[in-house]
C-alpha cells in the first residue's frame, strides 16, 4: 500500500520541489518555476515501504509520515524547513504511537506521555509535555496544549477546525463546540458554543466517524451516509456555491482537481446553469446529507482547510469535494485508471493524500 | 508604454531588497514569511524582457503572491475581526502587493492594471499600512494608467458618436407628512456654545443649516455620478446587497464604484444595493479633499483622528439626497424589539413605516422625532439615538461619529 499525495507543493510537502522541476536543478530555480508549487495529479510519496504500517497528518506547509514498523513508531517530516538529506527523519520521536502535525507545533503521543515540539525553533527539549496515564482531556495543536473534556461523553475521536471542534462518543452521538460563525456547530445558528452540544438533527443517527476542516464539519454514518454543515465558500460541501459560478471562478491554487477532464465537465455546466435561478448556498448551518453518487456508501472522509475529501467504499474513489473550479464532488479518476483501490483519505489544509492499494491487495486487508 | 508603466511602479517600491524589510511579529509563522522571502527575491530578480525565463519568472511571482493572499486571507476569516492579529493584515497587504507588481509585470494591458488596481483595493480594504502607504501610492500609478489607455481607446474611436450620460430620472417615493409636534427643530449656523449647551450635552437632536454650504462637494466639485465615476469609478468597494442587513439575501460583496453604478444605482428595478459603511474616505482620499470635518464635532472629547467618517451611497428607498428621518430617545429601547442575538443588538426587528402592531404592540407608543432632510443640511444624532433612515431620492451622505 502507497500514500499519494496532490495539491499545495510550495514547501516540497509532496514532492521535493528540485526534483519536480528539473531532476539536479537548484532551489531557486524551482522558486521560479510554477509547475514546482502544485501536484496535479496524485504523486506517489516516497520514502515508505510499502510493507510498513504508516498514518499522515499535514499542516499547511509541511507533511509527517508516521510509521509504525515492530512496536518501533518514528516520524518523517518533509516540507518548509526540512533537510531532505537525513531524510526528514525526526530522531525525538523513536517509539511513539501517534503524530499529529499543526503549523507550528508537532504533537507526538507516546505510551505514557505526549510531547509538543515547537518546528520553528527547534532546542533539545519539547516546547510542552505531560503525563497521559490521567485521561479527561485532549491535546490541541496550538496553546494552551491541553484541554479538560468532560469524561461522561466518552470520547472516542476528535477533529479540531480553525476555531471550533468535533467529538464521536462511545455512542455515535456528535458534540460540537466552539466558534459558529460560520455555522460549523451545526446548530442552526451562527453563535458560540463554550461547552459541548450534541448536534440535534443527527439524533438518533448512529455516526461512525467525524471531521473537520478550517470553518466546515463532516460525518459519516454507521450506513456509510455523509453528512456535513459549515461554510461553503469555495464550495467545500459539495453544495453550489456562488463564488464558484460567478465571474472567473476562484484562481486560487490550493486544492487542485486531480483530474482535468472533470474540471473541464464543471466549468460547461456552469455556464448552463444561468446565475440567477439558482439557490446558493454560503453557510450550511445545520447537516445536509450529500448524495455522492447513487448506490455507494462512504468510508471515509478528511476535510482541508477549504475542500472535502472522501472514500467510498464500493468502488474506492475519491470524491474530490472542491477543485479549482468545483462544488460538485467529483471522482478522482487517477486511481480506478491504475486499478487502485483508495483505503484511506488525510487531507491537509490545502492538499489531499490517499492511501492506496492493488485491488487484490485491499481485498485480503 | 509597457516598459514606461514598470519604472513608474519600479519608483514606488522600496530600490532593492535590502531596503524592502520583510519582518513579522510571533504570530505569523515561519513557513509564511519563507513564501514572503521568495515573493521579494521575484520581484527583484532581474532577467532582461527578452529572456525566456521572464514569463515563467512572472508566473511563479503571480502563484507565490496568491499563496499569501490566500494563506492570510484564511486567518483573517478567523475568529471576530477585532481580533484578528494586525500582523496577519500586514502579510495580506504585502500579498496584494506582491500580486499587484506581479500583475505589472511584462506587458500588462488595460485589463491586468485594472485587476492589478482591485487588488490593491483588497489589501486597502483588509490589509494593514505598509511601506509608507506603499498600496495608495501604487493605486495613484494605476488609475493614471488606467485613464491614460481609455483615454487612448477614444481617440482611436473618434469617429463614433460619443454617446450622451443618459440623464436618469428617479422616482421620488412620497416624502412622509412630518407633524409639527414630532419635528426636529432647525437652526442656522448656531453658535458651538449654544451647539454644546442645548444640544450636545443634553442629547437634543438638531438640524443644522449652513453649516457645510463651503464643501467642494457641493461646489466645483459637486458630486454627481459623473463625479464619482471620474475620480472612482475602478476603485473596488464593498457593497451590501438587500434593503436591510437583517434580511436573510442579504450579503455583501465586492465590487467597482462603476458596476455598483450600472448594476444598483441607474436601474430603476432590481435588488437594492448601497455601500457599505466602510471607511471609504481612507480607501479614496481624493473624495476626502471634497469634505471638511465640522466644527461642532470637535466638541468632543477626542482629536480629530479619532473621528470615524463614513460614507452612505444608495438609490432611493436606502439613504439619500433627501432623506427621511425618524429618532427614538434611547430611553425607549424596550419598545423598539432590539433584535436578541449580539451581533444585531442594537438594531430594531420592527419596520418603522408599516409596523406589526401584534408582534410589536408597544412599537406605536414609543415618542420620536422625525424629519425630511435636505441636501447640506446636517443632522446631529445624540449618542445612542435610534435612527430609521429612508432615501427619499438617490443620495450620498457622510456621517461623522465622535465621542
Amino acid at each position: 500500500m502507497n500514500w499519494f499525495g496532490f495539491g499545495f507543493n510550495a514547501f516540497g510537502q509532496i514532492l521535493d520541489r528540485e526534483q519536480k522541476v528539473s531532476p539536479g536543478g537548484d532551489k531557486d530555480d524551482a522558486d521560479d518555476d510554477v509547475k514546482s508549487y502544485t501536484c496535479l495529479t496524485p504523486i506517489k510519496l516516497e520514502r515508505v515501504d510499502s510493507s510498513q504500517q504508516s498514518r499522515l497528518s499535514a499542516s499547511w506547509s509541511r507533511t509527517a509520515q508516521l510509521r509504525l514498523h515492530d512496536e518501533d513508531g518514528r516520524v518523517y517530516l518533509s516540507g518548509c524547513g526540512v533537510d531532505v538529506a537525513d531524510g526528514g527523519c525526526m530522531t525525538e520521536s523513536l517509539g511513539c504511537k501517534d503524530a499529529l502535525l499543526g503549523e507550528r507545533y508537532l504533537t507526538l503521543g507516546f505510551q505514557n506521555k505526549a510531547e509538543c515540539w515547537d518546528l520553528q525553533r527547534h532546542g533539545p527539549a519539547p516546547a510542552w509535555s505531560m503525563e497521559t496515564s490521567v485521561p479527561g482531556g485532549y491535546i490541541a495543536t496550538k496553546p494552551p496544549f491541553y484541554r479538560p473534556l468532560a469524561p461522561q461523553l466518552k470520547a472516542v475521536s476528535l477533529a479540531l477546525g480553525a476555531e471550533h471542534a468535533v467529538l464521536l462518543s462511545g455512542s455515535g452521538i456528535v458534540y460540537t463546540w466552539g466558534i459558529g460563525s460560520h455555522g460549523q456547530l451545526g446548530h442552526s445558528g451562527l453563535t458560540p458554543e463554550k461547552e459541548p452540544r450534541p448536534v440535534e438533527a443527527l439524533c438518533g443517527l448512529c455516526m461512525s466517524s467525524v471531521a473537520t476542516g478550517g470553518w466546515h464539519s463532516a460525518c459519516i454514518s454507521a450506513g456509510g451516509d455523509l453528512y456535513v454543515w459549515g461554510w461553503n465558500e469555495s464550495g467545500q460541501l459539495g453544495l453550489p456555491s456562488q463564488a464558484m459560478r460567478t465571474s472567473q471562478g476562484h484562481e486560487s491554487i490550493k486544492e487542485t482537481s486531480s483530474c482535468q477532464e472533470a474540471s473541464t465537465a464543471a466549468r460547461g455546466e456552469e455556464q448552463k446553469a444561468g446565475e440567477s435561478e439558482e439557490v446558493f448556498i454560503s453557510i450550511q448551518a445545520f447537516p445536509a446529507l450529500l448524495d455522492l453518487t447513487e448506490s455507494c456508501d462512504v468510508s471515509k472522509v478528511s476535510c482541508g482547510s477549504r475542500h472535502t475529501a472522501a472514500v467510498t467504499s464500493d468502488y474506492g474513489q475519491l470524491g474530490d469535494g472542491t477543485s479549482r473550479s468545483s462544488d460538485e464532488p467529483r471522482c478522482v479518476a487517477f486511481f480506478r485508471q491504475r486499478g487502485l483501490t483508495v483505503v484511506d483519505v488525510v487531507c491537509g489544509p490545502w492538499n489531499t493524500f490517499a492511501m492506496a492499494a492493488a485491488k487484490e491487495e485491499a481485498a485480503q486487508s | 508604454m509597457a516598459a514606461a508603466l514598470w519604472s513608474t511602479i519600479s519608483a514606488v517600491l522600496p530600490p532593492d531588497e535590502a531596503r524592502f524589510p520583510l519582518r513579522f511579529g510571533v504570530a505569523v509563522d515561519a513557513s509564511v514569511e519563507e513564501m514572503l522571502l521568495r515573493c521579494r527575491r521575484q520581484l527583484y530578480a532581474r532577467t532582461g524582457p527578452d529572456s525566456p525565463r521572464a514569463a515563467a519568472l512572472t508566473a511563479a511571482a503571480l502563484t507565490a503572491a496568491q499563496i499569501v493572499t490566500d494563506v492570510s486571507w484564511e486567518q483573517l476569516n478567523t475568529g471576530t475581526w477585532r481580533d484578528v492579529d494586525k500582523e496577519w493584515r500586514r502579510v495580506y497587504a504585502h500579498g496584494c502587493l506582491f500580486k499587484a507588481v506581479a500583475l505589472c509585470r511584462g506587458a500588462p494591458g488595460p485589463e491586468g492594471a485594472l485587476q492589478a488596481l482591485k487588488t490593491c483595493d483588497l489589501g486597502l480594504l483588509m490589509g494593514a499600512s505598509i511601506l509608507d502607504d506603499v498600496l495608495q501610492r501604487l493605486v495613484g500609478v494605476l488609475q493614471e494608467e488606467v485613464r491614460r489607455a481609455a483615454k487612448e481607446e477614444k481617440e482611436i474611436r473618434t469617429e463614433v458618436p460619443e454617446v450622451q450620460a443618459k440623464k436618469i430620472r428617479l422616482e421620488i417615493p412620497s416624502a412622509p407628512v412630518i407633524k409639527r409636534s414630532n419635528a426636529v427643530p432647525r437652526m442656522h449656523c448656531p453658535s458651538l456654545e449654544h451647539f454644546k449647551t442645548n444640544n450636545l450635552l443634553t442629547k437634543q437632536p438638531i438640524i443644522l443649516e449652513g453649516v457645510i454650504d463651503h464643501w467642494p462637494a457641493l461646489n466645483d466639485h459637486r458630486w454627481s455620478l459623473e463625479y464619482i465615476r471620474s475620480i472612482a469609478g475602478c476603485r473596488t468597494v464593498p457593497v451590501e446587497v438587500g434593503s436591510r442587513y437583517t434580511d436573510e439575501e442579504w450579503s455583501q460583496r465586492l465590487l467597482t464604484v462603476n458596476q455598483f453604478i450600472d448594476k444598483y444605482i441607474s436601474v430603476k428595478e432590481g435588488p437594492v444595493g448601497y455601500l457599505a459603511q466602510h471607511q471609504l474616505f481612507d480607501q479614496i482620499p481624493e473624495l476626502k479633499e471634497d469634505i471638511r470635518i465640522p466644527d461642532y464635532c470637535c466638541l468632543g472629547d477626542e482629536d480629530e483622528d479619532s473621528i470615524t467618517i463614513n460614507a452612505w451611497f444608495g438609490p432611493p428607498g436606502t439613504v439619500l439626497g433627501c432623506k427621511y428621518i425618524r429618532l427614538y430617545s434611547p430611553g425607549d429601547s424596550s419598545k423598539l424589539y432590539p433584535h436578541e442575538s449580539p451581533l444585531l443588538h442594537n438594531t430594531s426587528q420592527v419596520e418603522v413605516e408599516n409596523p406589526d402592531e401584534a408582534l410589536f404592540p408597544e412599537f406605536l407608543d414609543a415618542p420620536f422625532q422625525e424629519c425630511v432632510l435636505r441636501p447640506g443640511e446636517v443632522l446631529f444624532i445624540p449618542v445612542q439615538h435610534w435612527h430609521y433612515v429612508r432615501a427619499l431620492e438617490l443620495s450620498f451622505s457622510v456621517s461623522f461619529w465622535w465621542l
